[in-house]
């Protein structure tokens, strides 16, 4: 049994040449300006909030350490109101304005942010059917969800943190400088410990933390597959195999974890050296300089504490380094996504004349050199009905999508009406024909939505009427909340028939001319089909169809049947003429329903 | 659990040994849960809890430490004073250092083999023979409870850890607080918590304000992904500019969202430095005249002041604490609800199944939800239709031949014995039930014909002809590496119609003594249809077989056919006879 580890190892580490592109540095940072040039104002403003309140924060050390002089001077206890009161007013100051400045912040980050994902959003509902299949849903989904939320949540928690520690170790450095140069320059003995430990954490935890995220990704599919599955897994008594293999993905998962818990501590106990190096040199420095009387101990105690208060955000600095990084690696991806560009519209389409389809020696080839479909036919004149036949992998459902437009034929042509569909592009193309395929997606959120994605401008009594016309509306009434009731992910859970029902319901309200049905009555059980046939058939008149069936009485009922064989077409005519030359379909039809015949 | 287990608190292993051990099932608790979490984990969790004190105990001494340093060095201009102070200052650098290292260690090894074994809890009872902890949860839910929820129940190991370690900073700084001056420890001490508290309550109304937001933005974001996967169905209609435009009111509802919660957070979290930061200003001018009186020294100033800002934060984290075992418990009782979840049926009341099984069933006056005193016999050997044109009949019918509930009334019996009576995982494998939707699993195509099936058992034989009668060869052929084809988790990367054709070869090379399939041909084109409805039944040749189908073509097939209606069988005989006498069955059948 081959491990299922190295298998998806190998899968998930080479880039496969079909993902969708990924930005270089230099287009990311470009994109970057572009995205943050029109909230300049906001982008000036929040920085000198920030900076304005760590310079708040940084001003208590030093106030007591004049405090300290002033005790050590001799001074009276009135003699201290005034740097407590400045104490006081810049805990105001400093809380009042990072607030701000966090909240403009935030507002910055997420309005950019937003911007992006739209441009991505957009880019990726429009690709090409055939670009996404080569990419994957998979990648396409994991760069609109995955890499999304990755940034988002980079934004929303380590961003602000990340660039606010980072100012205040600066100021912090420079607030040394202010006191003495020396001082500051003991300060930063910490910097190569802290640098040489962040490289190491960096390079020994990047390969564990991707390992680790496979890791529990393989959990994740296990326990679907075992969990998801439990009624086969009872129905055959597999469950300690089950089992045994959950144990094995979490004891992986598990030891990775702890793997990168050894090295996060192993790096935590390397800042503490630095910690220790640098506080060590500040004290021994303050000493020499106040026994040459060069400093007061006021300064020296500043320096000290400023050190001490540098602790915190330098951990979160080095800390968060990671997250900003892999932040920054998924802004390359979605860059790559949204600089793609839109497909090619013409400005004013070719007027297709009618509603007829031809399809002129079409060959098609998933993967170069094995061609599916070898120079096909196919002529539907315009209002009549195609039904294609033939066994799984005839390359029925690939015709239905050439003739649909979602794939273009790698030779031939397809025309709709006289006109070419590439001359007539992917906008004006849809507006002339739509495809119901046997995968259903019903769409998250109340079904009128689900509905008004075919026809934003659909009124109630609009979306009543095409699930009327596909036999819907008696259930669609009596949900819970009729047309508002929440179905899909996480809703109301429909069968596969009610699904594929809104599915032709969506396909009566976009009202191409032309329709294709890719056994779009497949998935329901025999019962079902039943159902959806008399759907179909009723959206189907008054229109050019071509039908990919799944069961032959809907062949029967179809003006011309055409029967496909390894790519190639090997019979077209009615299905009396078919079946009384005695051919392939004749057989396929004696064979399919001896019972209907002794019916007969 | 191994003595190993108990020794070094490493994990136990899942699902205990051999299929059908019955893993404990009964009434959880959260407690019981959180319990179950660290069972064996004492010595861990002592160990982490007790290096966590002496790493905030070092924490603690260091603004104590440099204040010293300031004094007998700086302030005494003293060369060994100076060297006396660093060398305590690494001491108690090195204390922290390696207490955290190792505290930090052995809490995560503890939290992560409890998270390990919840997950193997889970897992075993969901699995378990006797069902009924998936009904109602989707596997998303599940897997969420498998995952999210025993990982935060199992963070209670460091819930444990850090408060301990909390209490400890907290002792130790208020010691040192009175070591150097009593009334300014009093003063910090009586002092902070109201401050603390206060800070608090001002931002608990924000704080609300900001989940409520929050809420919504997960839920735009969450379209995105649903868009995605809907894609093809997007295409095929042209809605990618609906789709587009409704994406984008979604990502603007969700950006007004999340910057009001972050609005909310910003001022939330500017009120803890502004109270605490004014209460600072207060201790340094208390300190500041306790030392122009020279009740205190200069050093034990910049301690004292150090030492009141290390406070806030074991006190800040006793509250995060407080709500992190709320969020514990909280996933407790969520592990609690799946593992103590009732069982779909009883254990069974000891029988056996009959050497020998000859496989002759007999369904008597059976009434479970839509069926209504059911009478139904299936002669040993034969192969039987049962056509239901009710769904609701056809699925309490397979669950009550296949074991998977409690039948209201009536009994099920394989050759004279009670279906009830037998034990979950003997019924199961004596009935086997092939549901048109079963699930296939990650691995090879061959892995998956296999089943249960003892790979040394040479099984060869049954296994071919299973593939040849469910037209699995067709699917081999156009899979890149035949039957050694590794399939995606659940069969997602075979069509529905190559799924159903493997998942019936898989029942047919189980090779049961009663085997009752679900319309196994709903999702295979008709062509095929015929083909495995012949290659079914000689594979099925003297075995008794049961078929809950309308299709004609697997009716034809069979040696008798009962029709089902209203709960009842409504007619019987051949699939001939009924198309031409019945005209219910022509209804439900053909058209």
């Amino acid at each position: 049994m081959t491990t299922p580890d190295t298998r998806r190892a190998a899968d998930g580490t080479g880039a496969r040449p079909g993902l969708l592109p990924t930005a270089s540095p230099r287009q990311a940072r470009r994109m970057l300006r572009r995205l943050l040039r029109p909230h300049r104002p906001l982008a000036v403003l929040s920085v000198a909030a920030l900076v304005l309140g760590t310079v708040a924060q940084l001003a208590g050390p030093p106030i007591i350490g004049r405090m300290v002089d002033l005790i050590v001077a001799g001074g009276a206890a009135a003699a201290l109101v005034p740097p407590v009161a400045l104490l006081a007013g810049l805990a105001v100051a400093q809380a009042v304005l990072l607030a701000a400045g966090k909240a403009l912040a935030a507002q910055l980050g997420e309005s950019v942010l937003a911007v992006l994902r739209e441009r991505v959003m957009d880019r990726a509902l429009r690709l090409p059917m055939g670009r996404v299949e080569q990419a994957g849903s998979g990648d396409v989904v994991a760069r609109v969800s995955g890499d999304v939320s990755v940034i988002a949540k980079a934004v929303r928690e380590a961003i602000p943190v990340f660039a606010m520690s980072g100012l205040t170790v600066l100021l912090t450095i420079a607030g040394l400088g202010a006191l003495d140069w020396r001082l500051m320059l003991a300060g930063l003995c910490a910097v190569p410990i802290q640098a040489f430990a962040l490289r190491r954490y960096l390079r020994a935890t990047a390969p564990v933390y991707a390992r680790e995220r496979v890791a529990e990704g393989e959990r994740a599919q296990q326990l679907l597959d075992s969990v998801g599955g439990a009624a086969t897994v009872r129905a055959f008594g597999l469950s300690a195999g089950h089992l045994a293999r959950v144990d094995a993905r979490s004891r992986a998962a598990v030891g990775l974890a702890l793997r990168a818990n050894v090295l996060r501590t192993r790096f935590l106990a390397r800042l503490n050296a630095a910690e220790y190096v640098g506080l060590a040199a500040i004290l021994v420095v303050g000493f020499w300089l106040v026994t040459s009387d060069a400093v007061s101990i006021g300064t020296a105690s500043a320096a000290a504490l400023y050190f001490i208060a540098l602790f915190n955000p330098i951990n979160v600095l080095l800390y968060l380094f990671d997250t900003v990084q892999e932040a920054g690696a998924g802004f390359t991806r979605l860059v790559g996504v949204a600089e793609m560009p839109p497909p090619d519209d013409p400005a004013e389409p070719p007027a297709p004349k009618g509603a007829a389809v031809r399809v002129r020696a079409a060959r098609y080839a998933y993967t170069p050199g094995h061609d599916v479909l070898h120079g096909v036919d196919l002529d539907v004149p315009a209002g009549a009905r195609v039904a294609l036949v033939g066994a799984s992998g005839a390359g029925k459902t690939t015709l239905a999508k050439l003739a649909a437009g979602v794939h273009e034929p790698d030779s031939g042509t397809v025309e709709i009406g006289g006109v070419r569909l590439d001359a007539l592009g992917p906008a004006a193309t849809r507006a002339q024909v739509a495809l119901v395929t046997q995968e259903v997606h019903v769409f998250a959120g109340p079904l009128a939505e689900d509905l008004r994605l075919a026809r934003p401008d659909a009124d109630d009594a609009a979306l009543h009427s095409a699930l009327d016309l596909v036999g819907a509306d008696a259930w669609v009434r009596a949900l819970p909340d009729g047309l508002d009731t929440v179905v899909g992910d996480g809703g109301h859970r429909l069968t596969a028939t009610r699904a594929q029902q809104l599915a032709l319901a969506r396909l009566a309200l976009a009202d191409p001319p032309v329709a294709v049905l890719d056994e779009a009555t497949a998935e329901a059980g025999s019962a079902g089909a039943r159902v959806l046939e008399a759907a179909a058939d009723r959206i189907l008149a008054g229109r050019t169809a071509i039908v990919v069936v799944h069961r032959l009485t809907q062949a029967a009922t179809a003006d011309t049947v055409v029967v496909l064989d390894q790519g190639r077409v090997v019979e077209t005519g009615t299905h009396a003429e078919l079946l009384s030359s005695g051919g392939t379909y004749a057989t396929l039809w004696s064979a399919w329903s001896t019972a209907n015949t002794q019916a007969e | 659990m191994t003595a190993d287990a108990l020794v070094d608190g490493r994990p136990d292993r899942v699902g205990h040994e051999g299929g059908d051990t019955e893993a404990p099932l009964g009434e959880w608790t959260p407690g019981a849960v959180i319990r179950r979490a660290l069972r064996g984990r004492r010595a861990l969790l002592s160990g982490s809890a007790a290096l966590m004190v002496s790493h905030q105990a070092g924490e603690a001494m260091v603004p104590v430490l440099v204040g010293v340093v300031i004094d007998q060095a700086l302030g005494e201009r003293s060369t060994a004073g100076l060297g006396l102070g660093l060398g305590a200052l690494a001491a108690a650098f090195l204390l922290l250092s390696f207490s955290y290292k190792y505290g930090s260690r052995l809490g995560v090894q503890a939290a992560q083999y409890a998270e390990h074994d919840l997950r193997g809890e889970v897992a075993a009872r969901v699995l378990h023979p006797r069902g009924g902890a998936e009904d109602g949860r989707t596997s998303g839910a599940l897997l969420s409870v498998a995952t999210s929820d025993a990982q935060r129940v199992a963070s209670v190991a460091l819930v444990v850890a850090m408060s301990a370690a909390a209490a400890s900073a907290f002792t130790v700084a208020v010691v040192s607080l009175l070591l150097i001056s009593v009334p300014l420890g009093l003063l910090v001490v009586v002092g902070l918590p109201p401050v603390l508290l206060l800070s608090h309550l001002l931002g608990r109304p924000l704080e609300r304000r900001g989940r409520a937001e929050q809420a919504r933005v997960a839920r735009a974001a969450g379209l995105a992904a649903d868009l995605v996967r809907g894609l093809r169905a997007l295409k095929g209609i042209g809605a990618e500019r609906a789709a587009a435009d409704r994406y984008v009111g979604a990502s603007r509802g969700s950006l007004r969202a999340t910057l009001s919660a972050a609005r909310a957070e910003a001022a939330v979290e500017s009120i803890a430095p502004l109270t605490v930061g004014a209460f600072l200003a207060l201790v340094a001018y208390v300190g500041g005249v306790f030392a122009i009186d020279e009740r205190i020294t200069v050093g034990q100033l910049i301690s004292a002041v150090g030492l009141a800002q290390f406070l806030t934060s074991p006190m800040e984290r006793f509250a995060v604490m407080r709500s992190l075992y709320a969020q514990v418990r909280a996933s407790a009782g969520r592990v609690a609800d799946v593992l103590g979840a009732p069982t779909a049926v009883g254990a069974g009341d000891g029988s056996a199944v009959p050497a020998g099984a000859r496989g002759e069933v007999r369904v008597d006056g059976l009434h479970h939800g839509a069926l209504n005193g059911l009478s139904l016999h299936v002669p040993a050997g034969s192969l039987v239709g049962v056509a239901a044109p009710d769904q609701a009949a056809a699925a309490a019918l397979l669950d009550c031949l296949g074991r998977r509930c409690e039948p209201a009334s009536g009994s099920v019996l394989l050759d004279g014995v009670p279906l009830v009576g037998l034990a979950p995982g003997d019924a199961h494998a004596a009935v086997l039930i092939g549901d048109h939707d079963a699930d296939l699993f990650e691995g090879t195509v061959r892995e998956n014909l296999a089943g249960a099936a003892d790979p040394a058992e040479d099984r060869a034989g049954v296994r071919d002809a299973a593939v040849a009668a469910a037209a699995v060869d067709e699917v081999a052929a156009s899979l890149p590496a035949g039957l050694d084809t590794v399939i995606s988790e659940r069969g997602r990367s075979l069509s529905g119609g190559q799924r159903q054709r493997v998942a019936l070869a898989r029942a047919l090379a189980a090779d049961p003594v009663v085997l009752v399939l679900h319309e196994p041909t709903s999702a295979i084109d008709s062509v095929t249809e015929a083909r495995v409805a012949e290659g079914l039944r000689a594979v099925r040749h003297g075995r008794s077989t049961v078929l809950v189908t309308t299709s004609p073509a697997l009716l034809a097939v069979c040696d008798r056919v009962v029709l089902l209606d209203a709960g009842t069988a409504a007619a019987e005989g051949t699939h001939a006879d009924l198309v031409a006498d019945d005209p219910r069955y022509r209804e439900t059948v053909l058209t």
